[in-house]
């Protein structure tokens, strides 16, 4: 059986207002914080959707539109980087799964 | 205020909706606030439903056509992997089959909506036909709290009132953190991340490979190779026509290892044994969820305040000692103890904490607080690297000799026994080990 990659993994998920384009964002990311004291940036690898990158020059960037709402980010970052919520029904993003 | 409910319960999955429908059957006004399109939309688990208090919410569950659940487990194996190889305690048998089953295999997009189809049907029997809602689509942003009690819960700029909350918000449980009831940051130490694909195959495919039997179906868990030297172990159920094929991963280990987790996924989709079972298989779902380990370290500092009581995964109410996930089902009776202790305040029209209390009662007398009690050192012990590492290759090790014919002279099964403890552990580890686990077991 072909392995997936992650974007074709996430290419499953049915994602919440997608047709809106403006979205509020349910996780708020001090990217800050992460790239200045953080001793490890855990995020960039414990993230199931990879919604926290690493450039090429070490810093850390955040995107919220493929989060399904695991909770891994909250717990894995000791730092006090992340504020994490659930998204909102309306205005939010997250996800619907079809069979969970 | 006659607006205001006995109960307002935040989170349509299994511990909200067993309170839900325990309050349902007691006449009791109450609200069940989703957040998800439906009941059970943003719900992830392995899964199984252990045990039979199913039967209780729902008498006969098995009697309809297309239930919410996929498949019944009579077959059970706990499978040791090395790189090569797999080693499997297994166990199958009818007794299994006879009803209640004792385990149930849900995927929980369509169990949780249907358990809150039976919740409807339960409130249209009551006395609060019209003014008992299960309302979806509503997200809690606050408990309202008055002198340290709870009275209710706002939504954005809407507010509504109840005698009592109960909190079945789930592992991410920051409505447990706002009342103070958990710690504003939650360590990852004992916590992991389950990491999970759903590969479809055609029915009678699948009845043939894994031996399924009309609705039967088996569970299998297995540790070492699997997670790629992470703490955890993987999983595999079978539904009716799909497999739930997922790892457990400790989030520390993770954090410190700096891996992947779909990278892991992949490593143990890779194992010869996995790699045969899901041969032909389509992917059709990818999802993740946090979820807790039941060590009891992390649970929240009490199951209840003022106005508040906390079911399932928001108390962290799951464990894996060995034997089996449990976590739905300590989801299920909790919510059906919690409702019942709301019923009796109503009763006593005291909705305070001396009231409240009865329901930590309720809990330690049952099997969920006894089992967690009981089985701390198993937990432990499942977590160390023995269990995880050193054990699991002793065992292939041993299995690739033993079940190895070669057309030469056959050491003694001990000799063979005495090498692989060697390669890998030692007698006196092992002789700890089998102490611990003789006490802990």
């Amino acid at each position: 059986m072909k392995l997936l990659s992650l974007p074709e993994r996430l290419g499953l998920v049915s994602y919440r207002n997608q047709a809106k384009s403006e979205i509020k964002p349910h996780i708020i990311v001090d990217t800050d914080i992460c790239n200045s004291t953080c001793p490890h940036k855990c995020t960039t690898w414990v993230c199931p959707a990879n919604c926290y990158t690493m450039d090429e020059a070490g810093k850390v960037h955040f995107q919220v539109e493929d989060c399904i709402e695991c909770g891994t980010c909250m717990y894995a970052c000791d730092q006090g980087a992340v504020d994490w919520n659930f998204p909102d029904p309306e205005i939010g993003r997250g996800v619907t799964w079809n069979f969970g | 205020m006659e607006d205001k409910f006995d109960c307002i319960v935040i989170g349509g999955g299994v511990a909200g909706l067993a309170a839900a429908m325990t309050l349902a059957r007691n006449n009791m006004k109450f609200l069940l606030i989703e957040k998800g399109e439906f009941p059970g939309s943003k719900n992830v688990s392995g899964g199984v439903l252990w045990g039979s208090d199913l039967n209780k919410l729902v008498p006969n569950y098995w009697e309809e056509e297309d239930g919410g659940w996929d498949r019944f487990i009579n077959h059970r194996r706990l499978t040791f992997m090395d790189e090569q190889s797999s080693f499997s305690l297994d166990f199958k048998s009818s007794h299994f089959n006879e009803k209640p089953y004792t385990g149930v295999v849900v995927l929980r997009s369509k169990f949780d909506n249907w358990l809150a189809g039976k919740v409807q049907e339960a409130i249209d029997a009551s006395d609060f036909a019209m003014d008992s809602f299960i309302a979806t689509d509503i997200k809690v942003d606050e408990v309202i709290m008055e002198n340290d009690k709870a009275v209710g819960i706002r939504t954005g700029e809407d507010e509504f009132f109840a005698d009592s909350v109960i909190i079945a918000e789930g592992v991410n449980n920051l409505l447990t953190r706002q009342v103070g009831l958990q710690d504003k940051y939650v360590p990852a130490d004992h916590m992991l991340t389950g990491i999970k694909e759903i590969i479809r195959f055609d029915q009678k495919v699948l009845e043939d490979r894994f031996q399924l039997n009309g609705l039967s179906g088996m569970s299998n868990e297995f540790v070492g190779w699997a997670t790629n030297g992470i703490e955890g172990g993987g999983f595999l159920y079978t539904n009716r026509d799909t497999i739930s094929l997922g790892l457990v991963l400790g989030l520390k280990d993770l954090r410190e290892k700096k891996q992947k987790p779909y990278d892991v996924l992949n490593h143990f989709k890779q194992h010869p044994t996995i790699a045969d079972a899901i041969k032909g298989g389509e992917v059709v779902e990818y999802s993740a969820h946090v979820v807790s380990s039941g060590d009891s370290r992390v649970m929240p500092k009490e199951l209840y305040k003022d106005g508040i009581l906390l079911v399932g995964e928001a108390a962290n109410l799951l464990m894996n000692a060995g034997k089996a996930i449990q976590g739905m089902d300590y989801a299920m009776r909790s919510g059906i103890l919690a409702a019942e202790t709301i019923v009796e305040a109503k009763a006593k029209n005291d909705y305070t904490s001396a009231t409240l209390k009865e329901y930590r009662k309720k809990m330690d007398d049952s099997y969920v607080m006894k089992d967690i009690k009981g089985f701390q050192d198993a937990v432990h012990l499942l977590h160390t690297d023995v269990m995880q590492n050193k054990v699991p290759n002793l065992v292939c090790d041993f299995g690739r000799q033993f079940f190895s014919i070669k057309n030469e002279p056959t050491p003694k099964s001990e000799k063979m026994l005495l090498g692989a403890i060697k390669r890998h552990s030692s007698l006196w580890e092992l002789a700890k080990l089998g102490f611990k686990a003789r006490k802990s077991l």
